[in-house]
């Protein structure tokens, strides 16, 4: 998705349109840009610039908080019209996503006109402009998505990633950081052709097992296959605060809309888990995570819930401020067959719930029905 | 405290204490067995504070006192010396100092006033024969739940009434019953109370040390149970809280009925669940005019299909257990004739060991969804 959180936040302020505008909070304000419009980037500011910094070097610029619920709320719609052109979808980021189109031709006519199809219903359904590379690997497919931006598609036919990477900087492959890339510049290497020319000895030498990989990237292979069988290891939902938190209150509200988060999602695989996990990442950053197996798995959020409650106040520090809180799900089942003597009908009727739910959320957002436990999140509203 | 004893007097004591003391435990002197000397009697004692255990054995005292010792290393060390006389004597700074022969040890002990001071045993209420408490506790104590959550579960019911006694236990899947007819002199009125697994435990090695006639003296207050074997007192803190309300979920609709042998049952069982789904342990038992058909199967080890011949008229019905639970069971149950009882799928099960004459003892059993 093209600049997603700013796109998001100028459905609701359409007037903002073509001006520069900041997604992540007041200028004056610690924290960094969430997202910036292409308007924005034309003056320099990019993610993960310190707010401050964006504010120097584009004073007009429209600054705006953001709103992680909302964004993770069109996320969810746009991959539902995924889900629509392939089975095997893969959501890389809230606003990021590989599909595989093979074998959906004779649905979605050939992956060009297959992939033009999507990006017109995306726009036409959601009003957010995106982008998309088309190719054989994925590696290509996300390079030529970035060189389409904004609201472009590339094609890159067999047989041609090598030609379409070679002019490129080496940073455009995912995978190239700061590191990678100044190590590459003292190599004398600029350029992904240049990359690609260097004897796979030299960069095993150079960067060892990560150079047999740079050697395969730099080709436009990548090892990595989609998975036919898509069944997740584990789910996970985490909330990183905006500034430090030890107010019980806040921690409880974080911790349940996780706990749905997760468990909406768990529902949505058509699995139970057996295993709940709670992360949690102190100020200092010291990281802790305790799991506890249940007796029988559940894809209930009152049982996940508590489960994960329990965790939480048996093994929280209450002297260090929390700036990072998870809960995960793991130890997957296709179902959860024990019954119930003490108290049957109990689960059914809980399930039944939980369905009607997610239905009622499918229509009209996930923080539309929430548990009274969950409200009162600050950056909910 | 200065006093000898033959080693097998001290070891059988000792071993009794072991499931008492804590392994892992915050508070150190829980880990020592506290040793009194006193008159021709040697006490130990040793609690983790839900459960205490006082035992005693002949000893030849020199001179009256108490020490603590660290009760692993007391036990481990007891077993491996040779069978003859053990001195013990208490050393300054707690320490005990324990010889045999030209043998000699020295153990850190900790102060006796440390020791937490146990609830002397109230008048006893009525006496129960260890037979009974131990085969009520073979039938139901595998059945409690280990989830500490369902706090109350995490017990059996007992019930003495003036002419029967009744234990249960469950853990929200299944649930054990057993009844057994007996007199029971100077009670009048019922007795019921929750007794924590673990006392069960005790309660059952207890009963298996003392014998075939062995009587046990119980009595209650208000947080605790006390079951006195001859010399030996077990103490534990009473489960407060509701136990579930049993009768109502005793199943009285289940007409189809079949007789099945315990141990055809039991094996057949045991060998499908080879091949059951590892975590969910269920198998299916189909009901045909071909008999009862026991099967499984599981993505990863494939499949077990095992038929137990018999007559059955009535009409087709297929239920799924938990292997573990059928097992559980089957295990405790009297050889002989097993009747099995069933109203659908969805509803539970009951079996029923028709050979046994001195217990009624049910189980029902809540079907798995297959």
């Amino acid at each position: 998705m093209d600049a997603f959180f700013v796109s998001v936040e100028l459905l609701a302020r359409p007037e903002l349109r073509g001006k520069p505008v900041v997604v992540g909070g007041r200028p004056d304000h610690r924290g960094v840009v969430s997202a910036a419009s292409y308007e924005a980037r034309k003056f320099g500011i990019h993610s993960a610039m310190p707010l401050r910094t964006a504010a120097r070097l584009c004073p007009h610029a429209v600054f705006l908080d953001g709103h992680s619920a909302l964004y993770s709320e069109w996320s969810d719609r746009i991959a539902a019209i995924f889900a629509k052109y392939s089975p095997i979808v893969e959501m890389a980021s809230v606003d990021e996503a590989y599909l595989d189109l093979a074998g959906t031709e004779r649905l979605h006519g050939p992956p060009l006109a297959a992939a033009h199809k999507l990006r017109c219903e995306i726009w036409e359904r959601t009003h957010l402009p995106a982008s998309m590379g088309l190719a054989a690997t994925r590696l290509v497919a996300k390079v030529a998505s970035d060189q389409a931006k904004p609201r472009g598609l590339l094609w890159v036919a067999p047989g041609m990633e090598e030609v379409f990477l070679a002019p490129l900087p080496v940073r455009k492959i995912p995978g190239i950081g700061k590191v990678t890339e100044a190590g590459l510049h003292a190599l004398g290497i600029q350029t992904v052709g240049q990359l690609a020319a260097v004897p796979l000895e030299k960069l095993e030498n150079a960067f060892g097992q990560w150079g047999v990989a740079l050697h395969r990237k730099a080709r436009g292979q990548d090892a990595y296959e989609f998975f036919l069988d898509a069944e997740p290891k584990s789910i996970s939902h985490n909330h990183t605060f905006g500034v430090d938190i030890d107010d019980a209150e806040t921690l409880h509200t974080t911790l349940s809309h996780l706990a749905e988060k997760a468990t909406k999602r768990l529902r949505d695989s058509g699995l139970y888990a057996r295993v709940v996990t709670v992360a949690i990442r102190y100020k200092s950053f010291k990281t802790i995570t305790r799991a506890k197996s249940l007796r029988e798995p559940t894809d209930l959020d009152s049982v996940i819930l508590a489960t994960a409650k329990e965790l939480f106040q048996a093994n929280r520090d209450r002297r260090q401020q929390v700036r990072l809180l998870g809960v995960a799900l793991s130890g997957f089942e296709h179902a959860a067959p024990q019954l119930d003597l003490l108290d049957a009908g109990r689960r059914e009727r809980l399930e039944k719930l939980a369905r009607a739910t997610d239905r009622l959320r499918e229509k009209f957002g996930f923080s539309k029905l929430q548990r009274g436990s969950s409200l009162r999140l600050p950056d909910d509203e | 405290m200065d006093f000898s004893v033959k080693k097998f007097d001290l070891l059988a004591e000792l071993n009794l204490t072991q499931g008492v003391v804590e392994r892992k435990t915050t508070i150190p002197i829980l880990s020592n067995l506290l040793c009194e000397a006193k008159g021709s009697r040697l006490t130990i004692t040793a609690t983790d504070l839900e459960i205490s255990i006082c035992t005693a054995c002949d000893a030849k005292i020199k001179k009256e006192g108490a020490g603590t010792i660290p009760a692993k290393k007391l036990l481990e060390l007891v077993r491996l010396l040779p069978d003859s006389e053990i001195k013990f004597k208490l050393l300054d700074n707690h320490w005990v100092e324990i010889i045999s022969d030209r043998k000699k040890y020295k153990m850190v002990g900790m102060a006796r006033d440390n020791f937490p001071q146990l609830a002397p045993a109230p008048h006893p209420l009525v006496k129960i024969p260890a037979k009974i408490l131990s085969a009520m506790i073979a039938r139901t104590a595998f059945a409690i739940s280990t989830e500490e959550s369902r706090y109350t579960l995490n017990g059996a019911l007992l019930v003495l009434k003036p002419e029967s006694a009744v234990m249960v236990a469950t853990d929200g899947h299944r649930l054990a019953l057993v009844e057994t007819a007996h007199k029971f002199d100077g009670l009048n009125a019922e007795v019921r109370v929750l007794v924590p697994r673990k006392a069960m435990m005790e309660v059952q090695r207890l009963a298996a040390e003392a014998g075939e006639d062995a009587q046990v003296d119980f009595a209650r207050d208000d947080t605790n149970l006390y079951f006195q074997f001859g010399g030996r007192l077990l103490i534990s803190r009473l489960l407060t809280g509701q136990f579930p309300n049993y009768e109502a979920v005793l199943p009285r609709e289940n007409d189809k009925k079949i007789t099945l042998d315990r141990n055809e049952l039991n094996d057949a069982v045991r060998r499908v669940a080879q091949l059951a789904d590892q975590r969910s342990h269920a198998v299916k038992m189909a009901l045909s005019k071909d008999g009862v058909e026991i099967s499984s199967s599981s993505p990863e080890y494939g499949e077990a299909k095992e038929t137990i011949e018999m007559e059955w008229k009535g009409p087709e019905i297929s239920i799924g257990f938990n292997a573990q639970y059928l097992l559980d069971f089957l295990g405790a149950a009297a050889e002989g004739p097993i009747s099995l009882e069933l109203k659908d799928e969805q509803s539970a099960g009951q079996l029923r060991p028709l050979g046994d004459e001195a217990y009624q003892y049910r189980y029902v059993i809540m079907p798995m969804r297959i």
